[in-house]
């Protein structure tokens, strides 16, 4: 071998432990960004409860979104505002499309607030309500069932299929089975996330859209039509799927059957028999930084992905508790009052506090130091 | 011999002519009768064949490039007016003193409004048909960058800070936020419908921005405009605030002291049957005030007069010690001079339900407005220099610019801009149908119900007792697009603003022979087409639209039927109009309707004519199928997904004038 072929080679041989050692390096720097908070998982306490006898129009509320010094809630009869101490309600007498409010979203860019009721989509926007149904725009369908704004669009998850609506051509793009791949039209949630949109589609699990390249591709659960988890962290737990939130490099979908996270390349399956999920039955799923807080008909799960803090309540009573999970460790500790009810139907959380949507009122904890 | 032959081809060419000249005559006279729809119009052809000419050799000749002088500002100094020159695609730069144009500086297309710079080194142009901002250096008189925007850009603002351009797009319903360092459009939000004018109030720091059209209502309800209020400092939507009753609001003017709030605005009483116009009562023209403060109250008053309105309102400015206001009425060529120290008093001491009535009463004018002061053709854009001593006023169909003292509130020169001296027919035309004088007491020119030679998105009551209410259509492409009126009643223009006209809308004297040529010279020559920036911007339609275009274009539905003829799209609506110009039943007469076929209507750039069908039932595309297409009668649809209609409206959507599909088309001569 001439002296320059060694040469060559030791360059070559040193490039790639270069290259490696980059490599490592980025990748486990990446899983350090993915790996559960080693922070304490936050416990919220001190709950004070709404209902209709504090001027909420109803206690069967759907979903709840902080904004501001405002807090808004979506229930059977109308959107209910809570601001200074006090609640004021918009039906559609104000200019809803409906008075079942299933979802709420705010446009970080213009304030406005976007409302997916039961008969179509409202833009509040500075007092103003306009509506979007599947008459008059070109909208997928009027029943709602999640609503983000990303960007200058803002996309629906319908019962005939999801909808992006461009705000600068007012145009609207429907995705169906018809164009992607879905099982039904039916779809259940929505989330924006690494520059994908995440659809929850039922029956047809998650449906990923990559907004660069429109671009479609699903996650189904391998275990097909099986009710249970054959084989765990596989894929998505069910593919009747309810839900689909991302934050912190994570994609965290709800079920009926339990909750799947995905970290771009390996999923985890969790249930109420092997972790610390309360309860199979997700309605909604909303993670915000390493945290997921779960909906649910037993009450209100968070995870970081290995702890658990569970809010439940005493149905019969006012009196409820926190479970808390570290490893194996459980603890309880009192909650007087606690949660208003254990069916959970929306979450929403900002630096201290925690607003719940149950089917008795809201529900507002705070922080515990 | 020689002499008889020749007396024999004489007599031979004698007869001949006299053979063609009598039935030519007849057929000339028939021709023209039916085409005026009057018996005794002069028999000229180059009435109808020569000052209607598009393209060539003789459209240059009989026209002339005029610059239309639209909206205008001054430089802190008082030296310098920046005029936008629409129809030229220019800036002007113009010396005040010495009165002359010194810079002729090109920008976009249809540019709409200037502003200056704080430090008056940069100044900013709206080009409406572009869809972006023109900035130039004022030392160099050179463009030397473009700003992005949304559809249709109209009036502009600073902020306060002077890092952000705010752009009204009136296309888009939007306002464009520009941060000018980044140039970058940071936010769109959604304003009022056709917004066009917008301010700062430098003293609650919020931006007022106005708006044309209603907002979408329930059909048969009366109209609401609103205006929309952005707060500078958060660059947040505040409020929307309504104006009932009125629209047209083209422009928005803060008093010094912050106090008020002026826009000009329009009052039409559409729902009621046109008749009224003989009370005087079919549309008024009056100003909207917003106090500024907390449960301020919103009030209108006319400047109207009881025998004399003041038609087609456009500009107000507000001089510098805030005890007047000036407006410019387009339709009848004066500026009034409102006093604002009058209307203070009457919004303070007149009870809310007082106040309300007033917006409907003619003899308040006499309270505040002080002075009428003639002006030349088409009055526009407004400025007043620095010190407040003269107010500036565009003459648009004059091409001058007309200085008024504002203390002796007199007219004391123009500034002659340099446009041709001749006035062409079209000119002419374009003039009349500016102008409001051949209504009764001036109440509303062609142009009120067509701003921008489209419509004005309202339905009115033409007839009596409820009857035939229609949705006003577009004057864009009219030249081609014949007969005219839903029920396709009127074979050409000539006939649609002669007599008829007159009878059933302006209740005055109909147009003279001569005027009449001028205005159908104007209309069927002078009105030209948007281009359709937001949904076809280069031709390349999206994969959604081929989608549509296909559906359209279809003769089998989804089932695998053959579509009878009559139910395919592209059978009444083919290109390049899209339509057939043949009256057609698309199951849309209503009992209140008289028995009639409608009028095929032209599709390009429909996405602009909301609402939709004869009287205005569909607010949207989407609503001529999913409201009131349910027995296929309009064409078939309902096999298709919701998918597949998405597409054919987006197919519509897409459908642009047909100077823009064919790039080997002459294009249209000159402005008028």
């Amino acid at each position: 071998m001439k002296k320059t072929d060694i040469i060559k080679q030791t360059k070559l041989t040193a490039m790639i432990i270069v290259v490696f050692i980059i490599g490592t390096l980025s990748y486990n720097l990446s899983a350090q960004n993915k790996k559960p908070n080693q922070n304490k998982m936050p416990i919220y306490g001190h709950w004070k409860n709404f209902t209709s006898n504090d001027g909420l129009p109803s206690n069967k509320t759907y979903c709840v979104r902080i904004d501001g010094k405002r807090v808004l809630v979506g229930t059977n009869k109308g959107l209910a505002v809570y601001e200074n101490g006090k609640w004021k309600t918009y039906t559609i007498k104000d200019g809803l499309a409906h008075n079942g409010v299933l979802a709420i979203d705010v446009s970080k860019l213009t304030g406005d607030v976007w409302l997916g009721t039961m008969g179509g989509l409202t833009r509040w926007s500075a007092g103003k309500f306009e509506n979007f149904t599947q008459l008059n725009s070109g909208m997928p369908n009027n029943l709602i069932y999640a609503v983000i704004c990303d960007a200058k669009d803002v996309w629906v998850a319908t019962g005939g299929g999801a909808g992006k609506y461009d705000t600068y051509t007012k145009q609207w793009e429907i995705f169906t089975q018809q164009n992607a791949p879905m099982h039904e039209p039916w779809t259940y949630g929505v989330c924006e996330g690494d520059g994908k949109i995440f659809i929850a589609a039922w029956g047809g699990g998650v449906v990923e859209y990559t907004k660069k390249t429109k671009k479609f591709r699903d996650y189904t659960d391998p275990d097909g039509k099986m009710e249970i988890d054959l084989f765990p962290d596989d894929g998505l737990v069910h593919d009747i799927t309810t839900g689909t939130s991302w934050a912190n490099g994570y994609l965290w979908v709800a079920t009926y059957f339990g909750l799947s996270r995905y970290d771009g390349v390996h999923w985890k399956g969790y249930f109420d028999h092997d972790s610390g999920l309360t309860s199979n039955f997700i309605n909604y799923v909303r993670a915000v930084g390493s945290i997921a807080y779960l909906c649910t008909d037993k009450g209100l799960s968070t995870t970081d992905g290995k702890n658990w803090v569970n809010y439940t309540t005493n149905n019969s009573s006012k009196n409820g508790k926190a479970t808390i999970i570290v490893g194996t460790k459980k603890t309880e500790l009192a909650m007087i009052p606690s949660i208003s009810h254990n069916f959970v139907l929306g979450v929403d959380v900002s630096n201290h506090t925690i607003w719940l949507a149950t089917s008795r009122g809201v529900s507002r904890g705070e922080l515990l130091k | 011999m020689k002499a008889t032959k020749l007396l024999v081809i004489i007599g031979t060419l004698l007869v001949l002519g006299l053979i063609i000249y009598f039935p030519g005559r007849k057929l000339a006279r028939e021709h023209v009768n039916y085409e005026t729809a009057v018996q005794n119009h002069p028999l000229s052809c180059i009435s109808c064949h020569y000052y209607t000419q598009r393209t060539g050799f003789i459209s240059k000749l009989i026209n002339e490039d005029y610059l239309s002088p639209f909206n205008l500002t001054v430089s802190k100094d008082g030296r310098r007016l920046f005029v936008i020159a629409q129809d030229a695609n220019e800036l002007l730069v113009v010396d005040a003193d010495k009165k002359n144009v010194l810079h002729k500086i090109k920008v976009g297309i249809h540019p709409h409004s200037v502003i200056l710079s704080e430090n008056g080194k940069i100044a900013y142009v709206s080009n409406q048909w572009s869809d972006n901002v023109s900035v130039i250096d004022l030392a160099s008189s050179k463009v030397v960058d473009s700003l992005k925007t949304g559809n249709g850009p109209a009036g502009l603002a600073l902020s306060a800070d002077g890092n952000f351009l705010y752009a009204v797009n009136a296309f888009g319903s939007n306002l464009s936020v520009i941060n000018l360092k980044t140039k970058e459009e940071i936010n769109r939000f959604s304003t009022g419908n056709n917004p066009t004018g917008i301010a700062l109030s430098k003293v609650s720091k919020e931006l007022y921005v106005t708006s044309r059209r209603q907002n979408p209502v329930a059909y048969g309800e009366p109209l609401v405009s609103d205006f929309t209020v952005v707060n500078d400092s958060t660059q947040k939507l505040k409020k929307y605030i309504s104006m009932n009753n009125a629209y047209l609001m083209e422009n928005v003017a803060f008093t010094p002291s912050g106090d008020l709030a002026l826009t000009a605005l329009t009052r039409p009483k559409n729902l009621v049957p046109a008749i009224q116009v003989e009370r005087g009562w079919m549309m008024n023209d009056g100003i909207g005030i917003i106090e500024q403060k907390p449960n301020g109250k919103v009030v209108q008053l006319l400047i109207d007069e009881p025998n004399s309105y003041y038609s087609s309102l456009f500009d107000v400015v507000i001089s510098p010690n805030g005890k007047k206001a000036f407006l410019s009425s387009s339709g009848v060529d004066y500026i009034s001079v409102v006093n604002l120290d009058s209307i203070r008093n009457i919004i303070a001491n007149t009870s809310p339900q007082m106040l309300k009535r007033l917006a409907n009463n003619l003899g308040t004018s006499s309270r505040f407005v002080t002075k009428r002061i003639k002006t030349g053709a088409v009055p526009k854009g407004l400025a007043l220099s620095p010190n407040g001593k003269l107010l500036y006023v565009a003459e648009m169909l004059d091409d001058k610019i007309g200085v008024i003292n504002t203390e002796t509130l007199e007219k004391i020169y123009t500034i002659d801009l340099g446009g041709p001296k001749r006035i062409t027919i079209a000119r002419k035309g374009r003039r009349l149908f500016n102008n409001a004088a051949h209504t009764f007491q001036n109440q509303y020119a062609c142009y009120t119900c067509h701003p921008d030679n489209h419509e004005d998105g309202l339905e009115y009551n033409f007839a009596s007792m409820g009857r035939n209410i229609v949705n006003v259509i577009s004057l864009r492409e009219i030249a081609d697009t014949p007969p005219y009126k839903w029920s396709g009643k009127n074979q050409s223009v000539y006939k649609q603003d002669g007599m008829r006209f007159s009878k059933f809308l302006t209740r005055t004297e109909s147009f003279n022979y001569e005027d009449l040529d001028a205005l159908v010279a104007y209309i069927k020559t002078g009105i030209k087409l948007p281009p359709n920036l937001m949904y076809n911007k280069d031709g390349k339609l999206t994969e959604s639209q081929l989608r549509g275009k296909e559906i359209f274009n279809r003769s089998v539905d989804n089932l695998g039927k053959v579509i009878p003829k009559k139910s395919r799209c592209v059978t009444c609506h083919p290109s390049p109009y899209y339509t057939n110009l043949k009256l057609e039943d698309v199951g849309t007469l209503s009992k209140t309707d008289d028995s009639i076929l409608f009028d095929t209507p032209n599709l390009n750039n429909i996405y602009a004519s909301a609402p939709y069908l004869h009287d205005g039932r569909a607010k949207t595309l989407e609503e001529i199928w999913t409201v009131y297409g349910g027995d296929d009668n309009h064409g078939r649809v309902n096999d298709l997904s919701k998918i597949e209609l998405n597409d054919l409206v987006n197919y519509l959507k897409s459908l642009r004038g047909s100077n823009y599909e064919k790039s080997s088309l002459k294009t249209q001569h000159a402005s008028f």
